[in-house]
Protein backbone atom coordinates (compact mmCIF):
# COMPACT_ATOMS: atom_id res chain seq x y z
CA UNK A 1 0.00 0.00 0.00
CA UNK A 2 2.96 2.41 0.73
CA UNK A 3 4.18 1.90 -3.08
CA UNK A 4 0.57 3.37 -3.91
CA UNK A 5 0.66 6.22 -1.67
CA UNK A 6 3.89 7.66 -2.38
CA UNK A 7 2.68 7.57 -6.05
CA UNK A 8 1.95 10.85 -6.80
CA UNK A 9 4.66 12.83 -5.58
CA UNK A 10 5.76 12.91 -8.88
CA UNK A 11 9.90 12.44 -8.55
CA UNK A 12 11.68 10.89 -11.17
CA UNK A 13 13.52 8.60 -8.83
CA UNK A 14 11.97 5.83 -7.10
CA UNK A 15 10.34 6.46 -3.32
CA UNK A 16 12.21 4.53 -0.76
CA UNK A 17 9.71 2.59 0.98
CA UNK A 18 9.96 1.18 4.63
CA UNK A 19 12.33 -1.52 4.61
CA UNK A 20 14.93 0.72 2.45
CA UNK A 21 14.01 -1.23 -0.81
CA UNK A 22 13.74 1.15 -4.42
CA UNK A 23 10.15 1.48 -4.62
CA UNK A 24 9.93 1.47 -8.36
CA UNK A 25 6.51 1.96 -11.24
CA UNK A 26 6.85 0.20 -14.39
CA UNK A 27 4.12 1.33 -16.85
CA UNK A 28 3.01 -2.05 -19.20
CA UNK A 29 0.34 -2.72 -21.24
CA UNK A 30 -0.85 -6.02 -19.28
CA UNK A 31 -0.72 -8.57 -22.38
CA UNK A 32 1.12 -11.47 -22.61
CA UNK A 33 4.23 -9.55 -24.01
CA UNK A 34 5.45 -8.52 -20.25
CA UNK A 35 4.69 -11.45 -18.68
CA UNK A 36 8.71 -11.82 -17.51
CA UNK A 37 8.43 -8.63 -15.48
CA UNK A 38 5.44 -10.52 -13.25
CA UNK A 39 7.19 -13.56 -13.64
CA UNK A 40 10.42 -12.00 -11.96
CA UNK A 41 8.49 -10.32 -9.67
CA UNK A 42 7.09 -13.26 -8.25
CA UNK A 43 10.60 -15.62 -8.36
CA UNK A 44 12.22 -12.06 -6.28
CA UNK A 45 14.32 -11.27 -9.17
CA UNK A 46 13.80 -7.41 -8.23
CA UNK A 47 13.48 -7.83 -4.87
CA UNK A 48 17.16 -9.75 -4.40
CA UNK A 49 18.72 -6.23 -6.09
CA UNK A 50 16.40 -3.97 -3.49
CA UNK A 51 13.77 -2.99 -5.81
CA UNK A 52 10.17 -3.30 -4.78
CA UNK A 53 8.53 -3.00 -8.40
CA UNK A 54 4.77 -2.01 -9.02
CA UNK A 55 3.37 -2.44 -12.21
CA UNK A 56 0.84 0.13 -13.87
CA UNK A 57 -1.08 -1.18 -16.19
CA UNK A 58 -2.87 0.67 -18.84
CA UNK A 59 -4.99 -0.09 -22.08
CA UNK A 60 -2.62 0.10 -24.67
CA UNK A 61 0.06 2.07 -23.60
CA UNK A 62 -0.89 5.52 -24.38
CA UNK A 63 0.03 6.35 -21.00
CA UNK A 64 3.37 5.04 -20.70
CA UNK A 65 5.59 7.35 -22.48
CA UNK A 66 4.62 10.65 -21.22
CA UNK A 67 3.91 8.70 -18.00
CA UNK A 68 7.94 7.51 -17.90
CA UNK A 69 8.64 11.00 -19.24
CA UNK A 70 7.03 13.14 -16.73
CA UNK A 71 7.94 10.37 -13.90
CA UNK A 72 5.21 9.07 -13.02
CA UNK A 73 6.78 5.51 -13.84
CA UNK A 74 10.79 5.21 -13.23
CA UNK A 75 10.48 2.63 -16.46
CA UNK A 76 7.81 1.58 -18.94
CA UNK A 77 7.77 -0.67 -21.79
CA UNK A 78 7.13 0.20 -25.57
CA UNK A 79 7.23 -1.55 -28.85
CA UNK A 80 10.26 0.09 -30.69
CA UNK A 81 8.53 1.98 -33.24
CA UNK A 82 6.85 4.22 -30.37
CA UNK A 83 10.60 5.08 -28.98
CA UNK A 84 11.88 6.02 -32.43
CA UNK A 85 8.60 8.30 -33.03
CA UNK A 86 9.58 9.56 -29.51
CA UNK A 87 13.41 10.13 -30.25
CA UNK A 88 12.22 11.80 -33.43
CA UNK A 89 9.95 14.22 -31.37
CA UNK A 90 13.27 14.69 -29.23
CA UNK A 91 11.49 13.44 -25.92
CA UNK A 92 14.15 12.61 -23.98
CA UNK A 93 14.14 8.52 -23.08
CA UNK A 94 16.59 5.53 -23.10
CA UNK A 95 16.16 1.88 -23.37
CA UNK A 96 17.01 0.16 -20.43
CA UNK A 97 16.85 -3.90 -21.85
CA UNK A 98 14.86 -6.19 -24.38
CA UNK A 99 11.30 -6.20 -23.92
CA UNK A 100 10.14 -9.36 -26.43
CA UNK A 101 10.75 -10.28 -29.43
CA UNK A 102 9.73 -12.24 -32.50
CA UNK A 103 9.85 -15.82 -32.24
CA UNK A 104 11.70 -15.39 -36.16
CA UNK A 105 9.66 -18.18 -37.54
CA UNK A 106 7.04 -18.33 -40.73
CA UNK A 107 3.64 -19.18 -39.49
CA UNK A 108 4.71 -19.38 -35.83
CA UNK A 109 4.95 -16.04 -34.32
CA UNK A 110 2.94 -14.36 -31.74
CA UNK A 111 1.19 -11.79 -34.01
CA UNK A 112 -0.15 -12.26 -37.55
CA UNK A 113 -1.84 -10.68 -40.36
CA UNK A 114 -5.03 -13.00 -40.76
CA UNK A 115 -8.13 -13.15 -43.01
CA UNK A 116 -11.41 -14.81 -43.06
CA UNK A 117 -10.79 -18.58 -44.19
CA UNK A 118 -13.12 -18.26 -46.96
CA UNK A 119 -10.77 -14.95 -48.27
CA UNK A 120 -10.00 -14.63 -51.15
CA UNK A 121 -6.19 -13.70 -50.43
CA UNK A 122 -4.09 -16.27 -50.54
CA UNK A 123 -0.67 -14.32 -50.05
CA UNK A 124 -0.03 -11.08 -48.07
CA UNK A 125 0.88 -9.52 -52.20
CA UNK A 126 -3.03 -9.79 -52.01
CA UNK A 127 -3.48 -7.40 -49.83
CA UNK A 128 -2.60 -4.15 -52.32
CA UNK A 129 -5.96 -2.03 -52.07
CA UNK A 130 -7.39 -3.90 -49.19
CA UNK A 131 -8.37 -2.47 -45.92
CA UNK A 132 -6.67 -4.24 -43.20
CA UNK A 133 -6.37 -3.52 -39.17
CA UNK A 134 -4.12 -2.31 -36.70
CA UNK A 135 -4.39 -1.86 -33.06
CA UNK A 136 -2.37 1.82 -33.71
CA UNK A 137 -2.00 3.96 -36.75
CA UNK A 138 1.74 5.07 -38.29
CA UNK A 139 3.11 2.07 -35.72
CA UNK A 140 4.47 -0.85 -35.77
CA UNK A 141 1.46 -2.55 -37.40
CA UNK A 142 1.38 -0.66 -40.37
CA UNK A 143 4.89 -0.57 -41.36
CA UNK A 144 5.50 -4.56 -40.77
CA UNK A 145 2.51 -5.44 -42.92
CA UNK A 146 3.94 -3.08 -45.36
CA UNK A 147 6.78 -5.07 -45.56
CA UNK A 148 5.28 -8.10 -46.11
CA UNK A 149 3.15 -6.60 -48.86
CA UNK A 150 6.77 -6.07 -50.65
CA UNK A 151 8.49 -8.79 -50.06
CA UNK A 152 5.51 -10.70 -51.10
CA UNK A 153 5.69 -8.72 -54.42
CA UNK A 154 2.94 -6.47 -53.86
CA UNK A 155 2.32 -2.89 -54.03
CA UNK A 156 1.39 -1.81 -50.63
CA UNK A 157 0.83 1.71 -51.54
CA UNK A 158 -3.00 1.24 -51.54
CA UNK A 159 -3.56 -0.56 -48.04
CA UNK A 160 -6.08 1.30 -46.11
CA UNK A 161 -5.04 0.76 -42.85
CA UNK A 162 -7.48 1.23 -40.17
CA UNK A 163 -7.26 1.40 -36.23
CA UNK A 164 -9.13 -1.21 -34.17
CA UNK A 165 -8.46 -2.51 -30.89
CA UNK A 166 -6.76 -5.81 -31.05
CA UNK A 167 -9.66 -7.15 -28.96
CA UNK A 168 -11.94 -5.72 -31.35
CA UNK A 169 -10.42 -7.35 -34.30
CA UNK A 170 -11.87 -10.90 -34.45
CA UNK A 171 -15.35 -9.70 -34.64
CA UNK A 172 -14.33 -6.96 -37.07
CA UNK A 173 -12.85 -9.33 -39.66
CA UNK A 174 -15.61 -12.21 -39.06
CA UNK A 175 -18.42 -8.85 -39.80
CA UNK A 176 -16.47 -8.03 -42.65
CA UNK A 177 -15.40 -4.90 -41.90
CA UNK A 178 -11.90 -5.29 -42.65
CA UNK A 179 -10.50 -7.41 -44.96
CA UNK A 180 -7.54 -8.13 -42.97
CA UNK A 181 -6.03 -8.20 -39.47
CA UNK A 182 -3.03 -7.80 -37.95
CA UNK A 183 -3.27 -9.55 -34.68
CA UNK A 184 -1.34 -10.30 -31.65
CA UNK A 185 -2.33 -13.05 -28.96
CA UNK A 186 -4.52 -13.96 -27.69
CA UNK A 187 -6.65 -11.67 -30.35
CA UNK A 188 -4.16 -14.35 -32.46
CA UNK A 189 -5.46 -17.53 -30.88
CA UNK A 190 -9.46 -16.30 -31.38
CA UNK A 191 -9.56 -15.23 -34.93
CA UNK A 192 -7.37 -19.11 -35.38
CA UNK A 193 -10.50 -20.66 -33.23
CA UNK A 194 -13.02 -18.36 -35.46
CA UNK A 195 -11.42 -20.36 -38.24
CA UNK A 196 -9.15 -17.23 -39.40
CA UNK A 197 -6.19 -17.73 -42.07
CA UNK A 198 -2.89 -16.76 -41.57
CA UNK A 199 -1.11 -14.60 -44.78
CA UNK A 200 1.66 -13.16 -43.20
CA UNK A 201 4.14 -13.07 -40.19
CA UNK A 202 5.00 -9.44 -40.44
CA UNK A 203 7.11 -9.28 -37.61
CA UNK A 204 8.99 -11.96 -39.42
CA UNK A 205 9.17 -10.76 -42.76
CA UNK A 206 10.28 -6.84 -41.21
CA UNK A 207 13.22 -8.47 -39.90
CA UNK A 208 14.93 -11.68 -38.78
CA UNK A 209 14.41 -11.95 -35.61
CA UNK A 210 12.98 -8.52 -34.60
CA UNK A 211 13.15 -7.05 -31.35
CA UNK A 212 9.54 -5.84 -30.85
CA UNK A 213 9.86 -3.76 -27.77
CA UNK A 214 11.77 -2.54 -25.13
CA UNK A 215 11.89 -1.59 -21.43
CA UNK A 216 13.04 2.56 -20.91
CA UNK A 217 13.26 5.07 -19.12
CA UNK A 218 14.07 9.10 -19.00
CA UNK A 219 17.04 10.41 -19.31
CA UNK A 220 16.60 12.28 -16.54
CA UNK A 221 16.47 9.04 -14.11
CA UNK A 222 19.60 7.22 -16.30
CA UNK A 223 21.36 10.15 -15.65
CA UNK A 224 20.54 10.98 -11.74
CA UNK A 225 20.33 6.98 -10.53
CA UNK A 226 22.63 5.15 -12.80
CA UNK A 227 23.00 2.55 -9.96
CA UNK A 228 19.03 1.81 -9.86
CA UNK A 229 19.02 1.45 -13.57
CA UNK A 230 21.40 -1.11 -13.53
CA UNK A 231 20.48 -3.09 -10.89
CA UNK A 232 16.35 -3.16 -12.49
CA UNK A 233 18.24 -3.67 -16.24
CA UNK A 234 19.49 -6.57 -14.43
CA UNK A 235 16.69 -7.90 -12.72
CA UNK A 236 14.68 -7.74 -15.94
CA UNK A 237 17.32 -9.63 -17.51
CA UNK A 238 17.29 -12.47 -15.47
CA UNK A 239 13.39 -12.23 -15.82
CA UNK A 240 13.80 -12.21 -19.85
CA UNK A 241 15.74 -15.32 -19.51
CA UNK A 242 14.06 -17.24 -16.51
CA UNK A 243 10.68 -16.63 -18.63
CA UNK A 244 12.08 -17.65 -22.30
CA UNK A 245 13.51 -21.28 -19.90
CA UNK A 246 10.24 -21.44 -18.47
CA UNK A 247 7.33 -21.45 -21.02
CA UNK A 248 4.99 -23.49 -18.46
CA UNK A 249 5.26 -20.95 -15.91
CA UNK A 250 4.72 -18.19 -18.15
CA UNK A 251 1.30 -19.70 -19.55
CA UNK A 252 0.52 -20.09 -15.61
CA UNK A 253 1.54 -15.74 -14.58
CA UNK A 254 -0.31 -15.06 -17.50
CA UNK A 255 -3.40 -16.04 -15.07
CA UNK A 256 -2.63 -13.26 -12.67
CA UNK A 257 -2.56 -10.33 -14.10
CA UNK A 258 -4.70 -10.96 -17.27
CA UNK A 259 -8.08 -12.80 -17.82
CA UNK A 260 -7.09 -14.92 -20.58
CA UNK A 261 -8.86 -18.32 -20.10
CA UNK A 262 -6.63 -21.26 -19.46
CA UNK A 263 -7.31 -23.41 -22.85
CA UNK A 264 -5.58 -20.43 -24.52
CA UNK A 265 -3.57 -19.78 -22.37
CA UNK A 266 -2.00 -23.20 -22.42
CA UNK A 267 -2.18 -22.51 -26.79
CA UNK A 268 -1.45 -19.46 -27.59
CA UNK A 269 2.20 -18.93 -29.50
CA UNK A 270 4.49 -17.57 -26.37
CA UNK A 271 6.78 -14.42 -27.94
CA UNK A 272 10.45 -14.44 -27.17
CA UNK A 273 12.41 -13.37 -24.63
CA UNK A 274 16.00 -12.57 -25.44
CA UNK A 275 18.36 -10.14 -23.41
CA UNK A 276 19.98 -8.68 -26.07
CA UNK A 277 18.59 -5.75 -28.26
CA UNK A 278 19.13 -6.98 -31.74
CA UNK A 279 20.04 -3.55 -33.19
CA UNK A 280 19.83 -4.61 -36.79
CA UNK A 281 16.44 -5.14 -36.54
CA UNK A 282 15.97 -1.65 -34.80
CA UNK A 283 17.64 -0.14 -38.16
CA UNK A 284 15.52 -1.88 -40.02
CA UNK A 285 12.55 -0.50 -38.37
CA UNK A 286 14.11 3.23 -38.69
CA UNK A 287 14.41 2.44 -42.38
CA UNK A 288 10.82 0.85 -42.63
CA UNK A 289 9.02 3.59 -40.72
CA UNK A 290 11.10 6.41 -42.46
CA UNK A 291 10.06 4.99 -46.01
CA UNK A 292 6.71 4.45 -44.80
CA UNK A 293 6.36 8.48 -43.74
CA UNK A 294 6.20 7.22 -39.81
CA UNK A 295 8.58 9.48 -38.61
CA UNK A 296 6.65 12.38 -40.36
CA UNK A 297 10.40 13.06 -42.50
CA UNK A 298 12.51 12.79 -40.22
CA UNK A 299 15.04 10.05 -39.71
CA UNK A 300 15.16 8.35 -35.89
CA UNK A 301 18.74 7.93 -34.45
CA UNK A 302 18.62 4.85 -32.89
CA UNK A 303 21.98 5.00 -31.47
CA UNK A 304 20.17 7.71 -29.19
CA UNK A 305 17.57 5.23 -28.32
CA UNK A 306 19.17 2.09 -27.78
CA UNK A 307 21.69 1.92 -24.11
CA UNK B 1 -41.49 -1.76 -9.90
CA UNK B 2 -42.71 -1.41 -13.22
CA UNK B 3 -38.69 -0.46 -14.16
CA UNK B 4 -38.60 -3.95 -13.81
CA UNK B 5 -40.04 -5.05 -16.47
CA UNK B 6 -38.07 -3.03 -19.09
CA UNK B 7 -34.65 -4.69 -17.08
CA UNK B 8 -36.27 -8.23 -17.18
CA UNK B 9 -37.01 -7.46 -21.29
CA UNK B 10 -33.70 -6.53 -21.58
CA UNK B 11 -32.07 -10.00 -19.94
CA UNK B 12 -34.65 -11.28 -22.13
CA UNK B 13 -33.34 -10.37 -25.14
CA UNK B 14 -29.71 -10.76 -24.22
CA UNK B 15 -30.18 -13.98 -23.68
CA UNK B 16 -32.53 -14.82 -26.77
CA UNK B 17 -30.55 -12.95 -29.83
CA UNK B 18 -27.24 -15.12 -29.31
CA UNK B 19 -29.27 -18.15 -28.50
CA UNK B 20 -31.22 -17.34 -32.10
CA UNK B 21 -27.60 -17.16 -33.75
CA UNK B 22 -28.80 -13.59 -34.30
CA UNK B 23 -25.19 -12.29 -32.77
CA UNK B 24 -22.66 -14.83 -32.61
CA UNK B 25 -21.85 -15.82 -29.03
CA UNK B 26 -18.44 -15.24 -28.99
CA UNK B 27 -19.20 -11.73 -29.32
CA UNK B 28 -22.43 -11.62 -27.10
CA UNK B 29 -22.76 -14.35 -25.06
CA UNK B 30 -26.28 -14.92 -23.46
CA UNK B 31 -27.38 -13.62 -20.05
CA UNK B 32 -26.38 -16.56 -18.88
CA UNK B 33 -23.73 -17.02 -19.44
CA UNK B 34 -22.65 -13.30 -18.57
CA UNK B 35 -24.21 -13.88 -15.02
CA UNK B 36 -22.03 -17.06 -14.21
CA UNK B 37 -18.82 -15.09 -15.07
CA UNK B 38 -20.56 -12.32 -12.56
CA UNK B 39 -20.99 -15.13 -10.11
CA UNK B 40 -17.06 -15.92 -10.51
CA UNK B 41 -16.42 -11.96 -9.93
CA UNK B 42 -17.92 -11.60 -6.94
CA UNK B 43 -16.59 -14.23 -4.75
CA UNK B 44 -12.84 -12.64 -5.81
CA UNK B 45 -11.32 -9.68 -3.28
CA UNK B 46 -9.68 -8.26 -6.45
CA UNK B 47 -13.74 -7.25 -7.50
CA UNK B 48 -14.61 -5.57 -4.35
CA UNK B 49 -11.34 -3.94 -4.50
CA UNK B 50 -11.79 -2.62 -8.17
CA UNK B 51 -15.91 -1.90 -6.69
CA UNK B 52 -13.90 0.25 -4.21
CA UNK B 53 -11.59 1.98 -6.06
CA UNK B 54 -14.38 3.15 -8.38
CA UNK B 55 -16.93 4.52 -5.62
CA UNK B 56 -13.66 5.97 -3.94
CA UNK B 57 -12.65 7.97 -6.90
CA UNK B 58 -16.31 8.70 -7.66
CA UNK B 59 -16.90 9.96 -3.97
CA UNK B 60 -13.84 12.09 -3.82
CA UNK B 61 -14.41 13.78 -6.82
CA UNK B 62 -17.99 14.32 -6.82
CA UNK B 63 -17.65 16.07 -2.97
CA UNK B 64 -14.74 18.12 -4.83
CA UNK B 65 -17.09 19.29 -7.59
CA UNK B 66 -20.47 20.24 -5.74
CA UNK B 67 -18.48 21.95 -2.80
CA UNK B 68 -17.11 23.90 -5.69
CA UNK B 69 -19.94 24.12 -8.12
CA UNK B 70 -21.99 25.20 -5.17
CA UNK B 71 -19.24 27.63 -3.49
CA UNK B 72 -18.42 29.20 -7.10
CA UNK B 73 -21.85 29.16 -8.05
CA UNK B 74 -23.54 31.13 -5.21
CA UNK B 75 -20.37 33.59 -5.38
CA UNK B 76 -20.52 34.39 -8.77
CA UNK B 77 -24.53 33.94 -9.00
CA UNK B 78 -25.26 36.46 -6.09
CA UNK B 79 -22.86 39.21 -7.48
CA UNK B 80 -24.89 39.94 -11.46
CA UNK B 81 -21.48 41.66 -12.36
CA UNK B 82 -19.43 38.53 -11.52
CA UNK B 83 -22.27 36.65 -13.42
CA UNK B 84 -22.00 38.47 -16.73
CA UNK B 85 -18.16 38.22 -16.69
CA UNK B 86 -17.96 35.04 -16.32
CA UNK B 87 -20.73 33.73 -18.22
CA UNK B 88 -18.61 33.19 -21.44
CA UNK B 89 -16.14 31.24 -20.08
CA UNK B 90 -18.20 29.09 -18.19
CA UNK B 91 -19.94 28.26 -21.69
CA UNK B 92 -16.59 28.11 -23.17
CA UNK B 93 -15.34 25.39 -20.91
CA UNK B 94 -18.26 23.67 -20.27
CA UNK B 95 -18.79 21.90 -23.35
CA UNK B 96 -14.72 20.67 -22.95
CA UNK B 97 -14.98 16.59 -22.47
CA UNK B 98 -13.15 15.65 -19.66
CA UNK B 99 -11.48 12.81 -21.98
CA UNK B 100 -10.07 15.32 -23.91
CA UNK B 101 -7.66 15.88 -20.41
CA UNK B 102 -6.27 12.28 -20.14
CA UNK B 103 -3.15 13.49 -21.59
CA UNK B 104 -2.90 16.65 -19.29
CA UNK B 105 -3.89 13.83 -16.10
CA UNK B 106 -1.38 11.08 -17.31
CA UNK B 107 1.39 13.97 -17.28
CA UNK B 108 0.31 15.04 -13.46
CA UNK B 109 -1.22 11.83 -11.88
CA UNK B 110 0.59 9.03 -14.08
CA UNK B 111 -2.17 6.00 -13.66
CA UNK B 112 -3.36 7.30 -9.99
CA UNK B 113 -6.25 7.88 -8.13
CA UNK B 114 -5.38 11.87 -9.10
CA UNK B 115 -5.88 10.54 -12.81
CA UNK B 116 -9.34 9.77 -12.01
CA UNK B 117 -10.14 13.00 -9.73
CA UNK B 118 -9.41 15.35 -12.51
CA UNK B 119 -11.55 13.70 -15.07
CA UNK B 120 -14.06 13.18 -12.50
CA UNK B 121 -14.20 16.78 -11.20
CA UNK B 122 -14.00 18.98 -14.35
CA UNK B 123 -16.86 16.95 -15.46
CA UNK B 124 -19.10 16.96 -12.65
CA UNK B 125 -18.15 20.38 -11.84
CA UNK B 126 -19.79 22.09 -14.53
CA UNK B 127 -23.18 20.11 -13.99
CA UNK B 128 -23.43 21.94 -10.03
CA UNK B 129 -22.24 25.20 -10.91
CA UNK B 130 -25.01 26.29 -14.21
CA UNK B 131 -27.58 24.40 -11.68
CA UNK B 132 -26.75 26.62 -9.15
CA UNK B 133 -26.65 29.62 -11.10
CA UNK B 134 -29.74 28.81 -12.20
CA UNK B 135 -31.06 28.42 -8.80
CA UNK B 136 -29.43 31.81 -8.08
CA UNK B 137 -30.92 33.42 -10.97
CA UNK B 138 -34.71 32.12 -9.88
CA UNK B 139 -34.72 34.31 -6.58
CA UNK B 140 -37.69 35.75 -6.63
CA UNK B 141 -37.00 39.66 -6.66
CA UNK B 142 -39.45 41.02 -4.42
CA UNK B 143 -38.53 38.27 -1.67
CA UNK B 144 -34.84 39.93 -2.08
CA UNK B 145 -36.18 43.22 -1.80
CA UNK B 146 -38.15 42.52 1.29
CA UNK B 147 -35.05 40.98 2.89
CA UNK B 148 -33.39 44.25 2.03
CA UNK B 149 -36.11 46.07 3.68
CA UNK B 150 -35.54 44.58 6.72
CA UNK B 151 -31.42 45.26 6.87
CA UNK B 152 -30.95 41.50 6.31
CA UNK B 153 -27.18 41.46 5.94
CA UNK B 154 -25.38 39.28 2.35
CA UNK B 155 -24.96 36.57 4.68
CA UNK B 156 -28.58 36.24 6.13
CA UNK B 157 -29.95 37.17 2.82
CA UNK B 158 -27.88 33.83 1.17
CA UNK B 159 -29.25 32.27 4.16
CA UNK B 160 -32.85 33.03 4.48
CA UNK B 161 -33.75 33.89 0.70
CA UNK B 162 -31.20 32.90 -1.63
CA UNK B 163 -30.35 29.25 -0.58
CA UNK B 164 -33.72 27.97 0.21
CA UNK B 165 -34.84 28.93 -3.17
CA UNK B 166 -31.38 27.45 -4.88
CA UNK B 167 -31.47 24.20 -3.01
CA UNK B 168 -33.56 22.33 -5.43
CA UNK B 169 -31.53 23.28 -8.29
CA UNK B 170 -28.15 22.24 -5.79
CA UNK B 171 -29.81 18.75 -5.75
CA UNK B 172 -30.55 18.29 -9.36
CA UNK B 173 -26.80 19.70 -10.04
CA UNK B 174 -25.07 16.88 -7.22
CA UNK B 175 -28.04 14.58 -8.74
CA UNK B 176 -26.70 15.07 -12.42
CA UNK B 177 -23.14 15.49 -11.40
CA UNK B 178 -23.14 11.88 -9.02
CA UNK B 179 -24.03 9.88 -13.06
CA UNK B 180 -21.49 12.20 -14.55
CA UNK B 181 -19.23 10.94 -12.02
CA UNK B 182 -19.37 7.26 -12.17
CA UNK B 183 -19.21 7.69 -16.12
CA UNK B 184 -15.97 9.34 -16.02
CA UNK B 185 -14.28 7.99 -13.54
CA UNK B 186 -14.89 4.32 -14.89
CA UNK B 187 -13.51 5.93 -18.49
CA UNK B 188 -10.45 7.47 -16.52
CA UNK B 189 -9.89 3.73 -15.06
CA UNK B 190 -10.66 2.16 -18.54
CA UNK B 191 -8.47 4.49 -20.74
CA UNK B 192 -5.39 5.36 -18.24
CA UNK B 193 -5.47 2.11 -16.00
CA UNK B 194 -6.32 4.05 -13.09
CA UNK B 195 -7.00 1.05 -10.47
CA UNK B 196 -10.88 0.13 -10.49
CA UNK B 197 -13.97 -1.09 -12.70
CA UNK B 198 -12.63 0.39 -15.29
CA UNK B 199 -9.08 -1.03 -15.61
CA UNK B 200 -10.80 -5.02 -14.91
CA UNK B 201 -12.74 -4.13 -18.28
CA UNK B 202 -9.83 -3.18 -20.07
CA UNK B 203 -7.73 -6.25 -19.30
CA UNK B 204 -10.54 -8.14 -19.76
CA UNK B 205 -11.29 -6.98 -22.90
CA UNK B 206 -7.57 -7.25 -24.11
CA UNK B 207 -8.01 -11.15 -22.88
CA UNK B 208 -10.95 -11.87 -24.83
CA UNK B 209 -12.54 -12.87 -21.94
CA UNK B 210 -16.17 -11.55 -23.37
CA UNK B 211 -18.90 -12.84 -20.80
CA UNK B 212 -16.31 -11.39 -17.92
CA UNK B 213 -15.99 -8.34 -19.60
CA UNK B 214 -20.47 -7.60 -19.95
CA UNK B 215 -20.36 -8.95 -16.40
CA UNK B 216 -18.00 -5.76 -15.47
CA UNK B 217 -19.69 -3.66 -17.83
CA UNK B 218 -23.13 -4.86 -16.13
CA UNK B 219 -21.68 -4.03 -12.39
CA UNK B 220 -21.10 -0.77 -13.41
CA UNK B 221 -24.75 -0.42 -14.73
CA UNK B 222 -25.98 -0.99 -11.51
CA UNK B 223 -23.76 1.19 -9.65
CA UNK B 224 -25.38 4.04 -11.50
CA UNK B 225 -28.78 2.76 -11.09
CA UNK B 226 -27.92 2.69 -7.57
CA UNK B 227 -26.14 5.96 -6.81
CA UNK B 228 -29.22 8.02 -9.21
CA UNK B 229 -31.54 5.85 -6.77
CA UNK B 230 -30.08 7.28 -3.48
CA UNK B 231 -29.76 10.79 -4.67
CA UNK B 232 -33.16 10.41 -5.22
CA UNK B 233 -33.73 8.74 -1.56
CA UNK B 234 -31.65 11.54 -0.50
CA UNK B 235 -33.11 15.01 -2.32
CA UNK B 236 -36.53 13.38 -1.10
CA UNK B 237 -35.53 13.33 2.24
CA UNK B 238 -33.89 16.56 2.89
CA UNK B 239 -36.72 18.43 0.45
CA UNK B 240 -39.33 17.35 2.16
CA UNK B 241 -40.83 20.66 3.27
CA UNK B 242 -40.03 22.10 -0.63
CA UNK B 243 -43.28 22.65 -3.03
CA UNK B 244 -41.41 20.76 -5.34
CA UNK B 245 -41.31 17.70 -3.28
CA UNK B 246 -43.98 17.99 -2.09
CA UNK B 247 -45.68 18.54 -5.56
CA UNK B 248 -43.99 14.98 -6.24
CA UNK B 249 -44.83 12.73 -3.67
CA UNK B 250 -48.80 13.91 -4.01
CA UNK B 251 -49.34 13.29 -7.77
Amino acid sequence: MAATACGSSGGSSGETGSDGADQVKVGVIPIVDVAPIYLGKDKGFFANRNIEVSMEAGQGGAAIVPGVVSGQFQFGFSNMTSLLIAQTKNVPIKTVSAGVASTGEQGKDFGAVMVKADSPIKTAADLAGKKVSVNTLKNIGDTTVRESVRKAGGDPKNITFVEIPFANMPAALQEGQVDASWVVEPALSAVKAAGGRLVASNYVDAAPDLTVAAYFTSAKLAGEDADLVKRFTEAINESLTYADAHPDEVRAVLGSYTKIDEKTRGELILPKWPVEINQASVETLAELGRQDGIFEGATPDVAKVLP
Amino acid sequence: MKGLYGLAGLLLLVEALPRLGLVDDGYLPPATRIAAALGDEVVTAGFWQAVGDTLTGWAIGLAIAVVAGVVIGVGIGAVPVLRAATASTVEFLRPIPSVALIPLAVLLYGTDLGSTLLLVVYAAFWQVLVQVLYGVADVDPIAEETARSFRLGAWARIRNVLWPTALPYVFTGVRLAASVALVLAVTAELVIGAPGLGKMIAVAQTSGAVPDMYALIAVTGLLGVAINLAARLFERRTLAWHQSVRGEVAS
